[in-house]
């Protein structure tokens, strides 16, 4: 089968290591050209001034270029093929946002310039602030946390600060569910609370009777996403939530799993008092090989204050800035990954309300779809419908072939494909999370379950040896004890240095 | 919008799932939590006429002002090559490199951005990039006290206010103390006394005000009562400033939007942060490392993974996960792009240009808190309150730089200033701020 998403044309193939940079460097070449000075040299003296040259390889620029290129190459992409990279929403970043990203004064504007100088920045804020809150049914929100931990540590430390200042310090339990992504407990850590675990139940949710016993006068809130991380519509959210609020927690929603559900309903109907969303996820920003994201927190009216500051406001005079009265303080330098967000409502004007009421929809279906044709070859983790991704397990196949999740992924690396997000949810054995988002065809998803299928044939045939995959990309499968053992990080260490501690 | 199914694709997939609509997907959904009209947006709009819209936003900024702030963020030049090199759709619409055999292109380059920054400070060991500058000066604070298990956090004051109010959101002051040391003739102290109280030393070079100083015996006298101290650089100026490795630091960390990213009015940028091998276990994010595969390939891979959130959950060395990739391959092919003497030359450059700028500010009877041991970036002072006088510039078409008290601007110069540009700044300040 031949469909859009598969990449198995790409000439990734040949086998030759890429020099680094530094073994491209020859003594005197040089890609950099500069105007010569213009005015009067003066003697500079500082005893914190070098009296050599930095250390920085010396490369034509055509060497340059030829380099970072076949690197470029050796590089898979939502651009190449499909991603279904459950988790991590991987869907059509539009190009059209680059054009916008890359206008003069969104693109080069200091960060301190004031506000009269910068009254197009700050519509683009306030005009992404307008869409966040009515696609999440909160209030107001912060674009300064850059990604989605950072959103979430945000709302931990205004969780801190609302119950500090209502007397409640006692308070010091973050309740994190068993399946929750490891930022939840990492972030709850961070902003000095206690994380307890609840349980989830044979259904794929939050085990309400653990829950139950869980929450006392101790409990500070809950973080949930919603879809959950097996991809399951937490039903009885509204009693989640009541259990937290009568007891006079909080609840955060992690949105990475907004994706399903914008345009379906919305957290804040569902009694989250605060919100970050991730918007290199659902509002299609580029990932970028990790990174840059943005994560701006929404929250309830009563927690506006609690705000990092400044945030955006409008008044008479058009935009301004303006500081939360209790602002747990600063969450980045300045305003956050502005050039992200403006991506952010860059694909949201594109979408309007006809893309965006139908955006979950979309996703779920896809996901939906995909999952009722996987499960005919490996079964789900949960007989439940899923949204927007599902979880598959291939623990019955490591029991009899052993094949684990990992030798699937590799396998299906060879085909063109990239591999579904595995082992998490932690609680899931041997698991394959998959989300195809709502931008594939019928035709790939349909080419990457006959491309399972295929695989997990050929993994049980006799002779196979499981560590031989992938194949047919330029390297095979990583000795990945090497550097944890002998430290290899930088180009200086040709010893690989044992590491001492 | 961007969602491909034809009535025949929908059909096909309506039918496996045996539903009639897109509704159908959402029965287990209580229905009072479903939005019924859908949401309160605009309408749909073509990209031809977002083209218009986003121009008229965009152009409701002012144009083109002439940049004469810095802070931590400055107006180097970014070469066509390095941007249209960093944004190849391979590496902008790729995710964290967790399987390797197909992510060798961003994971070798995330090799060299450490390798080079390692080369650059004179450090061991790079992660793969953090937030920003301001969040990395907290995450180096948090491995200092973790390795020491101590309370004080010695904070240089010449800071941006911006990281230190970051430091001071991220650092639990209920535990933890910080405490700001003035500069004093804007130069750290050379007889402050460090105690064994202290888990972390931090401070910036150039300071924020822009003066520079040999901080070797500093650092000698705080490693000598066990105290971590950290190096905030300014990476434009590492071509011609000493390495912190070479004056003792034991972590770097830096703002590294000039190399590699556009101003773009503060994010995305990229966070440096480097150290040495003895505190890898404690380092914040990714780390690349180089190893072979089965058949002795060379082959890059993340490592050290034992660190990370999603392995260690809560007792993790910090939360982050996604990080400035992307702002770190720029900062690789920037550096790369600029070699040994471009680097040198952004410095130099921009050093001889404030001098010029200096002295004639100081010609023209504009006084200089900080003439004599300033680099590219020095303290003018006003006879009007400085926010009116950057107003009044901004409306001259110049950027003056970022207020620093009520009464002081904070000038930077970079190599991309003209002669005739910082001439016309001066005649426009004084037209501004005769009083
Ligand atoms: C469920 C979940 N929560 C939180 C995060 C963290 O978001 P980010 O990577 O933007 O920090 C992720 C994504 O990686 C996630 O999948």
């Amino acid at each position: 089968m031949h469909s859009g998403g598969n990449a198995s044309s790409l000439p990734l193939v040949g086998g030759a290591p890429e020099p680094t940079i530094n073994q491209l460097s020859k003594p005197g070449r040089r890609a950099s050209r500069f105007p010569k000075l213009d005015v009067p040299v003066t003697e500079i003296n500082n005893p914190a001034i070098r009296n050599d040259k930095p250390s920085l390889p010396e490369v034509s620029e055509h060497d340059l270029v030829m380099h970072y290129s076949r690197l470029a190459h050796r590089n898979f992409a939502v651009d190449v093929g499909f991603y279904p990279l459950g988790s991590c929403t991987m869907k059509y970043n539009p190009r059209f946002a680059d054009y916008v990203a890359g206008l003069n004064t969104f693109a080069n504007s200091h960060p301190a310039t004031p506000a009269t100088f910068t009254q197009g920045n700050l519509e683009v804020l306030h005009e992404l602030e307008k869409f966040l809150i009515e696609i999440t049914g909160m209030d107001n929100a912060t674009f300064q946390p850059p990604a989605g931990a950072s959103g979430e540590l945000t709302g931990l430390l205004i969780i801190k600060k609302y119950l500090e200042e209502n007397g409640l310090s006692n308070k010091k339990d973050i309740i994190v569910p068993d399946s929750a992504h490891g930022t939840n407990p990492a972030s709850a850590k961070m902003a000095g609370f206690n994380v307890v675990e609840v349980s989830t139940d044979i259904r794929g949710m939050v085990n309400i009777e653990d829950l139950r016993s869980l929450v006392n006068e101790n409990t500070a809130g809950l973080m949930l996403t919603n879809p959950n991380t097996g991809g399951l519509f937490e039903e009885n959210i509204m009693e989640i939530s009541n259990i937290i609020h009568e007891n006079g927690g909080l609840i955060y929603y992690d949105g990475a799993n907004l994706n399903a559900i914008v345009g379906v309903c919305r957290p804040g109907d569902m009694g989250f008092d605060i919100v970050h969303s991730n918007l290199h996820k659902t509002f299609a920003t580029p990932h970028g090989g990790g990174g840059p994201g943005s994560g701006p927190v929404a929250v309830k009216g009563f927690l506006k204050e609690y705000l990092p500051g400044p945030i955006v406001v409008k008044n008479s005079n058009g935009y301004d800035w303006y500081s939360p009265k209790s602002s747990i303080g600063r969450m980045h330098g300045y305003h956050g990954n502005f050039l992200v967000a403006l991506r952010a409502l860059v694909y949201m004007k594109l979408l309007g309300k006809e893309g965006l009421d139908t955006l979950g929809s979309y996703a779920v279906l896809n996901a939906r779809y995909l999952s009722s044709v996987i499960s005919k070859i490996i079964p789900l983790a949960y007989n439940e419908p899923c949204m927007h991704e599902f979880v598959a397990t291939v623990k019955d196949l490591k029991k009899s072939h052993k094949i684990k999740a990992y030798d699937v992924g590799k396998a299906l690396l060879d085909k063109g494909f990239h591999s579904p997000t595995i082992y998490f949810p932690l609680i899931i054995e041997e698991a394959l999370m998959f989300e195809p988002t709502e931008t594939q065809t019928v035709d790939t998803l349909d080419d990457l379950a006959e491309t399972l299928k295929l695989i997990i044939e050929e993994l049980q045939g006799e002779d196979v040896s499981l560590e031989e995959y992938p194949k047919n990309l330029p390297v095979g499968r990583p000795n990945e004890l090497i550097p944890a053992k002998h430290l290899t990080v930088n180009w200086g260490d040709f010893e690989l240095l044992e590491l001492t501690e | 919008m961007f969602v491909p199914h034809s009535e025949i694709d929908l059909k096909k997939m309506f039918e496996e799932l045996s539903i009639s609509s897109l509704d159908d997907l959402f029965t287990h959904i209580p229905a009072t939590l479903k939005l019924n009209d859908g949401l309160n947006v605009p309408p749909t709009l073509s990209e031809l006429e977002s083209i218009s819209h986003f121009e008229s936003v965009e152009s409701k900024n002012t144009q083109n002002l002439i940049c004469f702030a810095g802070g931590g963020h400055y107006d180097v030049y970014l070469p066509h090559t390095v941007k249209t090199l960093t944004m190849r759709p391979e590496f902008m619409t790729s995710y964290t490199p967790y399987q390797a055999e197909i992510s060798q292109g961003i994971l070798q380059i995330l090799f060299e951005y450490q390798s080079l920054i390692c080369d650059l400070t004179d450090m061991e060991l790079a992660n793969a990039s953090l937030y920003d500058g301001a969040t990395s000066v907290a995450e180096a604070i948090s491995v200092a006290i973790n390795k020491t298990k101590r309370n004080g956090v010695v904070v240089s004051n010449g800071f941006n206010p911006n990281t230190k109010e970051v430091v001071n959101t991220l650092v639990d002051r209920s535990k933890f103390d910080i405490k700001y040391v003035d500069l004093i003739d804007y130069m750290f102290p050379e007889d402050y006394i460090f105690t064994e109280e202290d888990a972390a030393f931090v401070v910036s070079l150039p300071h924020y005000e822009g003066s520079a100083q040999d901080l070797t015996t500093i650092v000698k006298n705080a490693k000598a009562v066990g105290v971590i101290t950290i190096c905030y650089i300014d990476p434009s100026m590492m071509g011609i400033l000493k390495t912190p490795g070479s004056m003792g630091f034991d972590i770097v960390v830096a703002e590294g939007q000039s190399m590699g990213s556009p101003l773009s009015f503060g994010g995305p940028t990229v966070g440096w942060f480097a150290t040495k091998k003895e505190l890898a276990r404690l380092v914040p994010g990714r780390i690349i490392g180089e190893t072979r595969d089965s058949n002795h390939t060379k082959t890059y891979v993340m490592t050290l993974r034992a660190r990370e959130q999603d392995i260690r959950r809560e007792k993790a060395s910090s939360n982050i996960c996604t990080n400035q990739t992307l702002n770190a391959v720029g900062s690789t092919i920037h550096l790369s792009w600029l070699g040994p003497q471009g680097l040198y030359e952004i410095g130099y450059q921009a050093i001889q240009k404030a001098s010029y700028m200096k002295q004639q500010l100081l010609d023209h009877d504009i006084n200089i808190s900080n003439p004599n041991n300033s680099l590219r970036e020095f303290i003018v002072q006003t006879s009007k309150p400085a926010e009116d006088v950057i107003i009044e510039m901004g409306n001259k078409g110049f950027l003056a730089g970022i207020k620093y008290s009520d009464n002081e601007i904070l000038v930077a110069v970079t190599e991309k200033r003209t002669k005739s540009e910082i001439d016309k700044y001066i005649t426009s300040l004084q037209e501004v701020d005769n009083a």
